[in-house]
């Protein structure tokens, strides 16, 4: 993708994943090395009140690099950033989506800002943040 | 409550090496299947030198690296069990690579106690700079935690 091919208020292609499972809790849990007993273990989530297995925000804010990877790939991005907004529940279908808010050139890099979020099946918003990605020129 | 005196308070730097394996892992686990993540072959094939590190991988960083995190936490009077995450930023200054050692150093950036309907809680940011092999800067990771008293 070239910088001249993004424009402002264009739409980062959303992703929607499919519903979140004990199991992914459990290869993420393994994968991260966040093993806090919150997303693994149904009797702690009761214990402290948030009624059963909460997924990790991390998952859910790779549920959004996914999506960032997908359009600019990974080397492209520059910052990333999130804010946890809700917490996510087993069975939860997760979109993500984005839009392109500013584009700037600096010292001859061309380089594109944009807003994120991810939110359920009911639209509440689990995750809200920004990214900032280099993109080439066209013919550079 | 957060002891003030622990802002800009530095935790023994940790080291972790980038491994193809755990990125691999970690897309499947995100459920990811771009294959750029899954062997180096086809990140080759893709145009890149080889497997990319995944957009949130220094997560694995963060919690591999430095297995005593919570225990560094707990010492600072933050109970781990009662966290919850409230902002995860990254900022990517250099390309990093399977094979890369990277040298970790996680300081106390900012805190507080803010008193809320349901008790105190403490809001602490954490900012964690790795550096290369070679010295070189590449990640910044700054990471705000609630923590409920």
């Amino acid at each position: 993708m070239y910088y001249e091919d993004v424009q402002v208020g264009d739409a980062v292609p959303k992703l929607t994943k499919g519903g979140v499972t004990h199991q992914q809790l459990v290869r993420y849990a393994g994968a991260s090395g966040d093993f806090n007993p919150l997303h693994t273990n149904p009797k702690f989530g009761e214990l402290i009140g948030v009624g059963g297995i909460i997924a990790h925000g991390m998952l859910i804010m790779g549920f959004v690099g996914q999506m960032l990877s997908d359009y600019v790939g990974p080397t492209a991005l520059k910052k990333f950033g999130v804010r946890f907004k809700g917490m996510t529940h087993l069975d939860d279908v997760i979109t993500c989506t984005g839009t392109i808010t500013e584009k700037y050139e600096q010292d001859g890099q061309g380089y594109i800002a944009g807003k994120v979020q991810a939110a359920d099946q009911d639209g509440d918003v689990k995750v809200a943040g920004t990214f900032v990605a280099a993109l080439p020129h066209r013919g550079a | 409550m957060f002891d003030k005196s622990k802002i800009g308070h530095s935790f023994p730097p940790f080291i972790i090496e980038v491994e193809r394996g755990k990125i691999r892992e970690l897309a499947i686990a995100i459920g990811d299947d771009n294959p750029i993540y899954q062997s180096r072959a086809a990140a080759q094939e893709a145009g890149y030198d080889d497997v990319p590190l995944f957009p949130t991988a220094a997560t694995m960083f963060g919690f591999w690296g430095n297995t005593n995190l919570g225990g560094e936490l707990l010492g600072l009077g933050l109970n781990v069990m009662r966290i919850l995450h409230g902002e995860e930023e990254y900022e990517y200054l250099a390309l990093i690579q399977p094979g890369d050692v990277l040298t970790g150093v996680t300081t106390i950036a900012d805190g507080k106690t803010r008193q809320g309907s349901g008790g105190s809680m403490d809001i602490v940011t954490m900012e964690t700079r790795y550096t290369n092999q070679r010295g070189e800067p590449v990640l910044n990771a700054r990471e705000v935690v609630i923590v409920r008293e």
